[in-house]
């Protein structure tokens, strides 16, 4: 009997935290501007792509230039997958490094750099590209479909709450079982 | 009746602070020298958490394994000695209830700083608030998990009290449990992989972590509490080697298929290279090489000093557990490195 309810606790435990969304580490697959190459104009934007979704918030993005100066305007902007941010026009003729941390879908931060130049004829201010527009507007339906993958801190009370009573059931049913026949559970 | 023999104890306590504090000193260094040297390296224009973040964590997230091994090797004790010479075994588990409900408050507390300390590393340059804290554990599952380790440690403290007010009518069973109950959240806070594969993988881990636990635990505690006392050792023992090798198999085949998994299963990861060029693969590559290192002291145990041992003859074999607890106090402590290192 109390090796069963020890295999139904295990299974059940085993159960409920291998059933959580798959969350991975999520790498960097690529960016633009590319890693290492070299650009004929001020970029208006960078953008990373990693091989899954981002966390809101905690997203860092920064662009600096060979003499330590910041270029980066703004703070990152995370649209699932890519984590953006806006560049103010950059000198001609440098090179410049994106360095960014981002929290990995499991739950660690993932630091890493790219870095490009910009040719030395190029144009400073910023070539007529146009950011794509779907970027930011699916944020909020991503930090809804996240909070939702997740579960959320209602579900860690849910399941803190159900455990310690799981433990107190099992606790009260032991004693109860081992209280009356004292001798035989200290002797045999 | 129930006094113990008296020359040995003075010596053998010494002993016994030997074994225990191998464990922990091996641990808190290999945590942080594994996680300094395998630190993500700071980036441009990025904010890096300071040194007492950064050498902080490791300590206390190696802290939390060392409380959480102890737990589940004192709760081991209990079922280890069994019911059949309550007068012998009594005067031991009467010193090893409390510690084990010291141990459970530890590990609690130690889940609780690590919440704190991984909010801080997410929010480098700033001391955390309540607020950036309660966001943390309500956005990332990492702190949910270690959230549910707390409240089990918790749930195990106030069993362990039982068991000190009720004796062994509590039952041993009960506080194993409830002790690798709150080890299950522990992965939870590890890599992860984004494949069909991410629950087996998981499961191995699972039982990597408790295995693990039990093994290293049961160890220490066997031989810290019982090497005083020959006749319990000589019937303890032998149990605890079965178990052992059990866990040993588990924890070496589930460790490589946890680590290798995780690489061949992550993108932008060509293996075998990835072994000897990415951080995880080399800790992976330490971690294996320092199991293959607790092979010949396990079986040395096993098979030189148990028939010794079970004879009641005197053996060198706290020394011997103190050498192999000490390794396994270096594997835990890169275990906490290698959670964090990153694979690619």
């Amino acid at each position: 009997m109390r090796r069963l309810l020890t295999v139904l606790l295990l299974a059940f435990a085993a159960v409920g935290v291998a059933g959580a969304p798959a969350q991975a580490h999520n790498v960097l697959i690529s960016s633009d501007p590319r890693d290492g190459s070299t650009l004929a104009a001020s970029p208006e934007r960078v953008t990373l792509v990693f091989d899954q979704a981002v966390r809101q918030g905690y997203a860092q993005v920064g662009v600096t230039g060979a003499d330590g100066s910041s270029w980066a305007d703004g703070s990152a902007e995370v649209a699932a997958e890519r984590v953006s941010v806006k560049v103010r026009p950059l000198p001609a003729g440098g090179s410049y490094t994106v360095g960014y941390r981002i929290l990995s879908a499991d739950g660690h931060p993932v630091t890493g750099k790219i870095s490009f130049t910009l040719a030395a004829g190029a144009s400073g201010a910023p070539a007529g590209q146009t950011a794509p527009a779907g970027q930011t507007a699916p944020a909020d339906s991503a930090a809804a479909a996240e909070a939702a993958a997740n579960g959320g801190a209602g579900m860690a009370v849910v399941w803190i709450v159900g455990a310690l009573l799981v433990l107190a059931a099992g606790t009260a049913v032991a004693l109860r079982r081992s209280g009356p026949p004292r001798v035989e559970e200290t002797r045999s | 009746m129930t006094t113990v023999a008296a020359p040995p104890v003075a010596e053998q306590r010494v002993g016994g602070r030997l074994v225990a504090g191998a464990f922990g000193v091996c641990a808190v260094v290999a945590a942080v020298a594994a996680s300094s040297l395998t630190a993500q390296q700071a980036v441009p224009g990025i904010p890096m958490p300071g040194p007492v973040v950064s050498v902080g964590l490791p300590i206390v997230r190696a802290l939390l394994d060392v409380a959480a091994v102890a737990l589940v090797g004192l709760s081991l004790l209990p079922k280890l000695l069994g019911f059949r010479n309550p007068e012998r075994s009594e005067p031991v588990l009467l010193k090893v209830r409390p510690l084990a409900v010291m141990a459970a408050w530890a590990w609690a507390i130690c889940a609780l700083v690590t919440i704190v300390f991984q909010t801080a590393e997410l929010n480098p340059g700033a001391v955390p608030t309540f607020g950036m804290i309660a966001d943390y554990v309500q956005s990332v599952g990492t702190g949910q998990g270690l959230l549910f380790s707390a409240a089990c440690a918790l749930a195990a403290a106030g069993i362990g009290l039982m068991a000190v007010r009720f004796g062994e009518k509590v039952p041993a069973e009960l506080r194993v449990i409830v002790a690798l109950f709150g080890l299950l959240p522990i992965p939870v806070t590890g890599h992860a992989v984004n494949s069909v594969w991410h629950d087996p993988i998981m499961i191995s881990m699972e039982i990597h972590v408790m295995g693990a636990a039990a093994w290293t635990g049961g160890l220490a505690a066997t031989v810290v509490f019982l090497a005083p006392h020959r006749d319990l050792l000589a019937a303890v023992l032998p149990k605890f080697s079965r178990m052992a090798t059990v866990c040993l198999l588990l924890v070496a085949l589930s460790g490589l298929v946890t680590g290798l998994g995780t690489m061949a299963l992550t993108p932008g990861v060509v293996l075998p290279e990835a072994i000897v060029t990415s951080h995880y693969g080399l800790l992976v590559v330490t971690k294996t090489a320092l199991v293959a290192l607790l092979v010949p002291l396990a079986a040395n145990i096993r098979f030189r000093l148990m028939p010794a041992v079970r004879q009641g003859r005197a053996t060198a074999l706290v020394g011997w557990a103190a050498a192999e607890v000490g390794i396994m106090g270096l594997a835990y402590g890169v275990a906490v490195a290698i959670t964090r290192a990153s694979i690619a």
